[in-house]
């Protein structure tokens, strides 16, 4: 059952098999239309064998000719990956914190400037933490919520104007926000007078701004819908599900790895956003870690590298064990979306 | 396993009958509350609105809820359902200030021209006021004979010279009796038929438009006494505003300035008939079609612009291609399943990429110094980067190539692992060696899903302004072309231009952002076109 | 349909009586408010500067809002002048920005500051120097209350304990030190690749070069530029020669002038009053030399910029009276008093415009009033907005001269930019 061509067989098994293959959270195929589609759970048991009985044997020369090489490579990379991580770590224990005495491996270790970091009540910085997480927890939700909903009408619904509204999206996402900064201003110096809660130098006026790119994943996740047989649709609603039942009970689970990896894209594009920020958040206590730590930077680089270090690598460390935690999502889910069903 | 539950649930029992089963309660509840919450904000900001005049937004906040309640209130209009809250948030946030964007293209906008023409002469006129030598200086006390916010108001003036006490309206300066005040600490604190103000209230009401503002008590010779803190002082004002003949005189030099176009062409100045400026302040003017003609006309613009697009261009398909191969090399060497440490490969790989883009661009800047940065060290090299424009644009590609090759790694692993592997063992068989195997089946499907990754990678390339802004600021400049650096990408050149110390120019600032997007569209267009990516959206 | 109506009604009644109550509550309240005050930002005091002068600030700040009764808010704000010309345009801006007195140019331009009104006692208070740079157009914009130019740090342990009578003398001893492995470099000026204008501009005047002449009132001149001059070709000669001999460099910056020489690392530096705690941090409280940048031999004195750290009051903000009543205050709290520029000094640790002040922390204070000393030969940053067109190419110039290029070539490129600017603004 498991190899039968999904076009030809409405079964609710092989569809699930095929979104889980698609969405690549396995070593699957069938992510290509054209391609005769093979199921997950077929396969996998002889991948894994063959993984074993042959790296075992393989030695020598021949090693070398087929893994060894590989490895070669793999490190170089490693290192070109790990060295400008490396310096940032060392910075963040270097007692002195300059530039001038930082180096590559770190020859004092101390842990002053992470103590530092909670202590300067100029630069509360855990508090421009959690501010960053706010921001971003809620531009992640409502933005990939907001993504999916329109990918949802855009791959299942068919309406006038449809094909259209997906291009000139497209365009419109092209524009870069910084660009209409000056009108950004106005209009929430505006809203400010009204709503002084939404105004400038407010969260919640920042995360309104970052919302302006609410469709900003359609793409990725429409993909993804796409690659969901219709004929689960027609299955569910037979049995009597709405639009709305299709859509939060069926699909959106089905989802999930799309979903997660789209989310940490926006997750990690909003901790690095700080030109809006700047010009946005200004009191210390409504900063990001961004317009935060550029501020300090920018302040005295010479001798702010060490506190500037220490902050990094405390931003960087969630985000890094994140990207671990998830990575058996991410390797498939960005290209889930971009491949056609 | 649950959706496969779910799905045969129902083939086992009775067939469903009713197309339109009835909205669940839950659904009801949360249309009350949608309804309640969009009636509660209304009432709520109304009085701040009647109070402020922003009746715009008053009109889209009803128009955005007229639409939800529209769209949620009935059966139709599905997919609306599913369109409206990003399409609302799209249009409100970034389509409106597009067109606000374009809107400020066709003005003069920018640093001395920010006030209209009327504030501009109020505080030509105003900032020339001086204290008049030896004039007066009195502490201050606002009275009111009605409320504290609406008045009428009196200064209640003591000289702190000559401890005399007065009255002052905007009219008249009267002197005052020790009858007829109360003077505690050499200010008044008491008169009959007056309500002092206490020093909140006075500040409250002296902003722009507040009753106080304005606020002057004539003192003879051309003299006004004024607010100064909770002092008043004597002051005139030696330049007085000819309306009918549009001049401004200089009353203690005779001086006549009149308003003339200045050689930039979108702005006028006060200037005397030696054309010698009164001040810099110039104001706002619509300026047409003018910021347009000056990107295609102005031969200090084109230049750079032409040369920035060019080198944009280059940028962004250095940044994609290299990412891109780099990316997809590691993942085709690495994508071996009999490969110990894949996970720990994959795991160091994705570092770059979940560290923020900021950090990792003003550590890499400093990695460029020529003699204490890193790359120098580490290569033993002397070369100085970031100091001469090629050197500088090979250190911002491949900054932007450790900062980018992750997430190409990511993609395309991903991409190959969907490939299924019964192509590869078919094109084995059939006696295609490794690397032809690669080329003419892996790669071609390959491209396919990540064509489109690629084109939206090129755009946002085009526009990656923190990757200029944070490592270069788009230096090295050259001596004889201060606004546009060697790096400069369209964004960051737009950005100085905009925001600069070296005189904001906004208005056309985006009149080249406005050209900016269209480019960036147009280049996608193509590109989608060539990748025949378009056509396959259905 | 009867579905829509019920939900509707249903909304209406429930939002009817939410109001209500809400109503009640909110609208009670600012019934009151509007009788003793109207609306008004959270705080009686906004004040904007930069990361760095914010404690200094807050510490008067706070003063005068206890003596006031009044809350005060200082912000550290990324892109201070920028931001503030935007925000006060937009009626967003704060009351006060405090920053250095060359903003004004650009800020007068703009109308976003106002004049303030100093008696000429209290003016008498400050240095002529700090008042003639925060004078604009014949008027007063701002309060001044530190002054901050460049001297010459040298390592006592490299170059020895003695006061260079001039500049040939310390880059000679530098360039000892060097050559005996002591220390990496002879002399560090920031240059970096942008170049760096402010830092090259005793080693510009001393060597004959100036920028801007001034006219008869003492007010800089656009008309008459320095830079593309024989003399200032000529001292750009007398940089190009010193970067030919490896005394400066365009790998030295402003990021990395400072820790390099606290470091141990440098003979001399050209640094401010900024560079001090970091420098007594790295080579000890007595382990350096500090005094005026003398100049080169057989030539000008060298005269670096000032520039005066100020308090200006913004033309729209909403707190006008204690805005005033602050900067221009001459009793307890205000800023025109000996206790608030006291603690401005203490806070901070630059120079006061104050004359007494000064003068009572002078002894105290050596290095201060070597800084002080220093500001006395300096000039104050030209504040005109033609100096915006005039730093990037000259910094150019300067690079491009340390770099190797011709002085001639670079110096009159910069100039035919600098003028062709200025006269299109």
């Amino acid at each position: 059952m498991s190899a039968t061509p999904p076009d030809k067989q409405p079964d609710a098994d092989a569809a699930q098999e095929q979104v889980l293959g698609v969405t690549g959270v396995r070593q699957a195929g069938g992510g290509l239309a054209s391609a005769p589609v093979a199921g997950a759970a077929g396969r996998r048991p002889v991948r894994r064998s063959a993984r074993h009985g042959v790296a075992d044997q393989v030695r020598g020369a021949r090693w070398w000719r087929e893994l060894g090489w590989r490895h070669a490579v793999g490190i170089v990379a490693v290192v070109y990956a790990l060295v400008p991580v490396l310096y940032l770590f060392s910075a963040s224990v270097n007692p002195v914190g300059s530039i001038a005495t930082t180096e590559l491996v770190p020859r004092d270790f101390s842990l002053v400037w992470f103590s530092e970091l909670g202590n300067n009540p100029q630069r509360p910085f855990y508090r421009w933490l959690a501010n960053t997480v706010t921001v971003a927890a809620v531009v992640v939700v409502v933005q990939i919520f907001f993504s999916t909903l329109a990918a949802f009408a855009f791959s299942r619904l068919r309406f006038k104007g449809r094909r259209p509204g997906l291009l000139s999206l497209l365009l419109i996402q092209m524009f870069p926000q910084v660009l209409a900064t000056v009108a950004l201003f106005r209009i929430f110096s505006a809203v400010g007078q009204v709503v002084p809660a939404f105004g400038l130098d407010t969260l919640a006026g920042y995360i309104l701004v970052m919302l302006g790119a609410s469709l900003g994943q359609v793409w990725l996740i429409k993909g993804a819908f796409d690659s969901i047989p219709r004929e689960l649709d027609e299955a569910a609603k037979i049995d009597g599900a709405g639009h709305a039942g299709l859509f939060f009970r069926i699909l959106l689970p089905l989802l999930r790895p799309v979903l997660v990896v789209t989310g940490l894209l926006v997750f990690v594009s909003v901790i690095a956003e700080f030109m809006l920020a700047s010009i946005f958040l200004r009191s210390t206590d409504v900063k990001t870690v961004s317009v935060g730590m550029y501020g300090v930077l920018l302040g005295d680089m010479s001798n702010n590298l060490g506190w500037f270090a220490a902050a990094s690598v405390v931003v960087a460390l969630p985000v890094i064990l994140l990207f671990q935690y998830l990575q058996r999502y991410i390797v498939g889910g960005i290209t889930a979306g971009s491949v056609k069903g | 396993m649950t959706i496969t539950d779910k799905l045969r649930t129902p083939t086992d029992g009775p067939p469903a009958r009713r197309r339109r089963p009835p909205a669940s309660t839950g659904v009801y509840v949360v249309k009350v509350v949608g309804l309640t919450l969009i009636a509660a904000t209304l009432v709520s900001v109304l009085p701040t609105v009647v109070a402020t005049g922003q009746w715009g937004f008053l009109a889209v906040f009803v128009a955005v809820a007229a639409l939800l309640v529209a769209v949620y209130s009935t059966r139709r209009a599905v997919p609306a359902k599913y369109l409206v809250p990003g399409v609302t948030m799209l249009l409100l946030f970034l389509v409106y200030p597009i067109m606000l964007t374009f809107q400020l293209s066709t003005t003069n906008y920018g640093d001395g021209t920010r006030s209209s023409r009327s504030e501009a002469i109020t505080r030509i006129v105003g900032t020339s006021a001086v204290q008049v030598p030896g004039g007066a200086v009195y502490s201050l006390v606002v009275g009111t004979q009605g409320t504290p916010t609406a008045g009428p108001f009196a200064f209640f003036l003591v000289d702190t010279q000559t401890d005399q006490v007065f009255r002052g309206t905007q009219t008249e300066l009267t002197e005052l009796g020790p009858s007829e005040v109360t003077v505690a600490d050499g200010t008044v604190a008491a008169a009959d038929g007056w309500t002092m103000l206490t020093r909140q209230q006075v500040n409250a009401i002296s902003g722009a438009d507040q009753p106080l503002d304005g606020f002057t008590v004539p003192a003879g010779d051309n003299a006004v006494i004024k607010v100064q803190g909770f002092q008043a002082i004597t002051m005139r004002t030696p330049l007085v505003y000819d309306k009918k003949a549009d001049t401004i005189t200089n009353t203690d030099t005779g001086a006549v300035y009149h308003p003339e176009r200045s050689s930039s062409g979108d702005r006028s100045f006060f200037v005397d008939a030696d054309g010698n400026r009164l001040s810099n302040q110039s104001w706002g003017e619509n300026v047409g079609a003018f910021n347009y003609e000056r990107i295609f006309t102005d031969s200090r613009i084109t230049g750079p612009f032409l040369s920035i697009f060019l080198w944009t261009v280059v940028f962004a398909t250095a940044s994609v291609g290299l990412t891109f191969f780099l990316g997809l090399g590691l993942a085709v060497v690495l994508n071996d399943p009999r490969l110990r440490f894949q996970r720990f490969y994959r795991s160091a790989l994705v570092l770059p990429y979940a560290i923020p883009g900021f950090i990792s661009l003003m550590v890499w800047s400093g990695f460029w110094n020529q003699r204490f940065g890193l790359v120098n060290q580490m290569l033993g090299l002397d070369v100085n980067w970031l100091g001469q424009t090629w050197s500088a644009r090979v250190a911002v590609i491949l900054t932007n190539l450790w900062m980018g090759f992750p997430y190409m790694f990511l993609v395309c692993t991903g991409a190959l692992q969907s490939i299924p592997s019964e192509l590869k063992e078919a094109a084995a068989i059939d006696g295609a060696s490794g690397f032809t195997q690669f080329r003419k089946i892996t790669f071609p499907l390959l491209l396919v899903s990540v064509a489109p990754l690629l084109v939206a990678a090129f755009a946002f390339n085009f526009n990656n302004f923190n990757a200029i802004q944070l490592l270069t600021r788009g230096g090295p400049f050259s001596s004889d072309n201060p606004t546009a650096g060697g790096t400069d990408i369209l964004i960051s050149y737009t950005y100085r231009l905009a925001f600069g110390t070296g005189g904001q120019q906004i208005g056309f600032a985006s009149a080249v952002s406005v050209v900016l997007f269209v480019l960036t569209g147009a280049i996608a267009a193509v590109q989608f076109r060539a990748t025949r990516f378009l056509e396959d959206v259905n | 349909m009867r579905r829509i109506m019920q939900t509707a009604i249903a909304a209406t009644t429930v939002a009817l009586l939410a109001t209500a109550c809400g109503g009640s509550g909110s609208g009670g309240s600012t019934g009151k408010a509007t009788e003793t005050a109207p609306v008004r930002g959270s705080q009686d005091l906004v004040i904007w500067t930069d990361e760095v002068k914010l404690p200094a600030i807050k510490a008067v700040a706070d003063e005068f809002g206890k003596a006031n009764g009044i809350t005060v808010d200082v912000q550290a704000v990324v892109n201070t002048r920028a931001d503030f010309i935007t925000a006060n345009q937009a009626g967003n801006g704060p009351d006060i920005v405090v920053g250095a007195h060359d903003w004004l140019g650009q800020l007068v331009a703009n109308g976003s500051v106002d004049p303030v009104q100093l008696s000429a006692d209290t003016i008498a208070m400050y240095s002529d120097k700090s008042v003639q740079a925060v004078t604009y157009d014949g008027q007063v914009y701002g309060v001044p209350y530190s002054i901050e130019t460049l001297a010459l740090f040298c390592n006592k342990s490299a170059v020895g304990d003695q006061a260079f009578a001039t500049l040939d003398d310390a880059v000679a001893a530098g360039q000892a030190a060097k050559d005996a492995g002591k220390v990496e470099s002879a002399l560090n000026v920031p240059v970096g690749i942008a170049g760096d204008p402010y830092h090259m501009q005793p080693l510009y005047t001393s060597a004959g070069g100036y920028l801007f002449g001034t006219t008869d009132d003492g007010s800089h001149n656009p008309d008459d530029l320095g830079v593309g001059t024989a003399a200032g070709i000529k001292a750009g000669q007398k940089i190009s020669a010193l970067g030919q001999a490896g005394v400066l460099s365009t790998a030295i910056t402003a990021d990395n002038a400072i820790g390099l020489f606290a470091a141990g690392k440098a003979g001399c530096l050209v640094s401010g009053p900024w560079a001090l705690s970091d420098v007594r941090k790295g080579l000890g409280d007595d382990g350096y030399t500090l005094m005026p940048i003398p100049g080169f031999a057989g030539m000008d004195p060298a005269e670096p910029f000032a520039g005066v750290n100020s308090f200006f009051i913004a033309s729209n903000g909403k707190n006008k009276n204690f805005a005033q009543a602050f900067v221009t205050g001459t009793t307890s709290g205000g800023l025109n008093t000996v206790e608030a520029m006291t603690t401005l000094f203490e806070a901070e640790n630059r120079p006061p415009a104050m004359t007494e002040v000064r003068e009572a922390v002078a002894v105290a204070n050596p290095d201060v009033e070597t800084f002080a000393a220093a500001a006395d030969a300096a000039a104050p940053m030209p504040a005109i907005p033609a100096m915006d067109q005039v730093w990037t190419p000259l910094g150019v110039a300067y690079a491009n001269i340390v770099g190797g290029a011709d002085a001639a070539t670079e110096m009159t490129k910069a100039a035919e930019t600098i003028t062709a600017a200025v006269a299109k603004s």
